[in-house]
């Protein structure tokens, strides 16, 4: 028998094997390892019982605070995209702008007292300030640095977005140096709020509160208005949709300018939470947020609000609940690798996302 | 085809950087001029700088500490006249962020350079881990002067580190002190360790826990964050429950302002006080942290006019002439001494022949910066076999006030043992 003779017997019988590839044995051995260390880990935290039920609501607390925020910073990235096609990697560093244009007005307020005494008025001025700001600095990198790439193909759009990254994070540094400033600290922020019979700290409740008007403005702007009407039709088919008389141009700026906003009010309740702003401080929330918008599916803006906040929570809560159970020592250094493996599944094991199934079919 | 030309052209180049790698490495010793050295010799033609490499973290929350000893190491090289065995001297400074891809990067650019003496430097030990090696290799001595991770200069350390020297202390005597003075001192019986994942931290936190409990306390547990992690509410949390009577965090000012902050905030950890140590005496832990800095205590080498040598008041005063400002961290007479012993093993080495210019040989060099002993501004210099050249004097510094313009060490921290 030759040799061709003998690999066409053996092929009948090795088919059936072989549809099973090493990569699918590799996945499937991820997708087991994750579930028994997310069940293991859980058991044996519960077993332990290191945590009361003060401590878990403030992880979850927590978790629904910095989830809400990149929930923000996510619908950024999610509309750039669904309207473009375009992955903005300089949302993250618009937020920066905002939360850094917000610090002056902040600590000017602290130091006249007028955030102490008016604490309302002074929140809204520096709100007000930084959405000016990120808002004024999105549209400007959509007309200076997108739009001439607005008909290119391949990857240049992508790597300009990379360079206006860079560029925001070195003007700030250039302007107003390389060392962390500090928000304010006054003293309204700290009282608690009972929630639950729950002591929580009113500035977390305002963050959450904030972001979730400022998503359901969002969601009814682009579910109810002219503008968000042509945003959805440009974000299906920009041609057709230029065809039947929309001004593409205009829907891309409102978008950005929607985007930046978002963004500004993200940098704001970020910095109120987190107290430091620098430079680069943009970069990492800028990530996990595009992470978030994958997660929920990228394009879809419920998508980017649940995945932000689905982010937010795994984070806070995974490091105690999952990996203190199997006794890692210091689980919290591992909390990004949480959050990567996380979006590492989702684009592996269903790479449209939680909400991305049903866009598809929408789109279809 | 073209691809394959391409690949060819690679293969080439690739054998031949091969091939002579193989010969450079088999000529062993190398003369030039009147000097015959194991490594290789630096020759500087009659007139031309003879150039000193730096690298310290000059940018970032962290600059205070590389700005504080780029300044000590300019003053040492105004104070022997800019010139050296009849060269001008030339400082090349490069940036490495007080990390590991930034030390590697600098210590490369500064390797690269054939004209380079001698490199002092850096501050932080991530950047020294993998910057000495690399200098190493390149036959170049590198004089560090802040970056204390015991590792660097422990009679275990790995033959690549035989270049690196330090005119700093070693953690080695940090964590014995820390530990004795939160036993001793605060008297407290528990504690929970917190580092960065640094060599630096994760040392200190790993000598200063062994240390206490030899001391008969426990260590609860060594927690980690990351040096740009901005919550910790939850690591907080979890230390909260363990319920420590202090907790030991020896990270740096982005993350030590975060613990500072957030710690107060914890229910269960509102008065636990909170140890930091010598990563954070900069002005920017002030601006970060604000308020809550008050009462903060950091352990840090005593660097009253007192604990340092003669020379420090003079040394001072010149400092605050030239930049305007008192010190604004530790390091400055560590990196001035790190100066003055590379000054004075080049004087000892350099050899001039008739037309002026200057030889050095590189393992000549490195053997005399180990040898030269003398009396600096921090205190007696003098190098162990394993390149530790300096002892530690402790101290505890504290807060007193939450307006970053108010620092001044001595005053705001201020000296509070022993």
């Amino acid at each position: 028998m030759s040799d061709a003779a003998v690999s066409r017997a053996f092929i009948p019988k090795l088919s059936s094997l072989s549809r099973f590839t090493f990569v699918d044995v590799v996945l499937w051995a991820l997708r087991i390892g994750v579930v028994v260390v997310v069940v293991g880990g859980t058991i044996g935290t519960l077993i332990k019982a290191r945590y009361g039920a003060a401590q878990w609501f403030d992880f979850l607390v927590f978790g629904v605070t910095i989830g809400s925020v990149y929930a923000l910073v996510a619908l950024g990235y999610t509309m750039v995209y669904g309207v473009l096609r375009l992955i903005n990697f300089a949302h993250g560093d618009i937020m920066m702008t905002g939360a850094f244009s917000g610090y002056f007005v902040a600590s000017s307020f602290a130091e006249s007292g007028f955030l102490d005494t008016n604490p309302v008025l002074a929140m809204l001025g520096i709100l007000a300030v930084a959405v000016t700001t990120s808002t004024l600095i999105a549209v400007l990198t959509e007309r200076l640095a997108y739009r001439p790439f607005r008909r290119v193909r391949g990857l240049a759009p992508l790597i300009c977005a990379i360079g206006v990254s860079f560029f925001l994070e070195q003007t700030f540094r250039g302007a107003f140096g390389s060392g962390v400033r500090a928000y304010p600290d006054p003293k309204w922020q700290k009282n608690t709020v009972d929630v639950f019979g729950f002591g929580v700290p009113l500035v977390e409740v305002l963050v959450v509160a904030a972001a979730l008007v400022s998503m359901l403005v969002l969601y009814v702007i682009v579910q109810r208005t002219r503008m968000g009407t042509a945003m959805r039709a440009v974000s299906e088919d920009s041609d057709t949709a230029a065809m039947m008389g929309i001004d593409v141009n205009k829907v891309v700026v409102f978008t950005f300018a929607l985007g930046g906003a978002m963004a500004g009010i993200a940098g704001v309740c970020y910095a109120f939470v987190f107290k430091q702003v620098y430079f680069f401080m943009g970069f990492t929330p800028g990530i996990k947020a595009f992470g978030a918008a994958v997660l929920g599916g990228i394009g879809s803006v419920p998508g980017a609000m649940i995945g932000g906040l689905f982010l937010g929570l795994v984070e806070s809560v995974g490091p105690a609940l999952f990996l203190d159970g199997i006794g890692i020592p210091a689980p919290y250094q591992l909390r990004d690798l949480i959050a990567f493996t996380l979006l590492i599944m989702v684009l592996i094991f269903r790479p449209y996302g939680i909400f991305g199934e049903r866009m598809a079919k929408k789109r279809a | 085809m073209r691809g394959f030309n391409y690949r060819r052209i690679l293969l080439c180049g690739g054998g031949m950087i091969a091939a002579l790698a193989v010969v450079s490495s088999a000529s062993a010793a190398e003369t030039k001029g009147p000097v015959t050295d194991d490594i290789g010799v630096l020759v500087i033609p009659k007139g031309a700088p003879i150039q000193i490499g730096a690298y310290w973290v000059m940018s970032g929350a962290d600059s205070a500490l590389g700005i504080d000893e780029k300044r000590g190491v300019e003053i040492a090289v105004k104070d022997i006249g800019g010139k050296l065995v009849g060269h001008p001297i030339k400082l090349n400074v490069e940036d490495d962020g007080c990390n590991a891809e930034g030390g590697q990067t600098a210590a490369t650019k500064l390797a690269s350079n054939p004209a380079t003496a001698i490199v002092i430097g850096p501050a932080c030990s991530s950047a020294a881990t993998p910057g000495a090696p690399i200098l190493w290799k390149a036959g170049i001595t590198d004089i560090d002067t802040a970056a204390t991770a015991p590792a660097l200069t422990a009679p275990e350390r790995k033959p690549e580190y035989a270049g690196f020297v330090r005119t700093v202390y070693s953690d080695i005597d940090q964590g014995r002190n820390d530990a004795k003075y939160v036993h001793d001192v605060l008297k407290a019986q528990k504690i929970v360790t917190i580092h960065d994942g640094s060599p630096y931290a994760q040392q200190l936190a790993t000598v200063m826990g062994e240390n206490f409990k030899k001391l008969g306390g426990q260590v609860l547990s060594q927690e980690a964050v990351s040096p740009t992690d901005v919550d910790m509410h939850p690591v907080l949390t979890r230390v909260a429950t363990e319920k420590p009577d202090v907790i030991y965090a020896p990270v740096f000012v982005a993350a030590g302002a975060q613990l500072l902050r957030q710690s107060k905030d914890i229910p269960g950890l509102e008065k636990v006080p909170l140890i930091g140590s010598s990563g954070q005496m900069a002005p920017d832990l002030i601006e970060a942290a604000r308020a809550a800095i008050v009462g903060y205590k950091i352990t840090y080498p005593d660097v009253s006019p007192e604990a340092m040598g003669k020379a420090y008041p003079k040394f001072v005063d010149e400092y605050k002439k030239a930049y305007g400002e008192a010190p604004i961290s530790g390091y400055h007479a560590n990196a001035y001494d790190g100066a003055q012993l590379a000054f004075k093993a080049i004087e000892k080495v350099a050899k001039t022949d008739a037309s002026g210019a200057t030889y050095i040989g590189r393992k000549a060099l490195r053997d005399a910066v180990f040898a030269t002993k003398f009396e600096g501004v921090s205190g007696p210099i003098s190098c162990d076999q394993y390149g530790q050249c300096a002892q530690f004097k402790p101290a505890v510094y504290e807060f007193t006030n939450g307006d970053p313009k108010t620092f001044k060490i001595g005053e705001n921290p201020k000296k509070i043992w022993p």
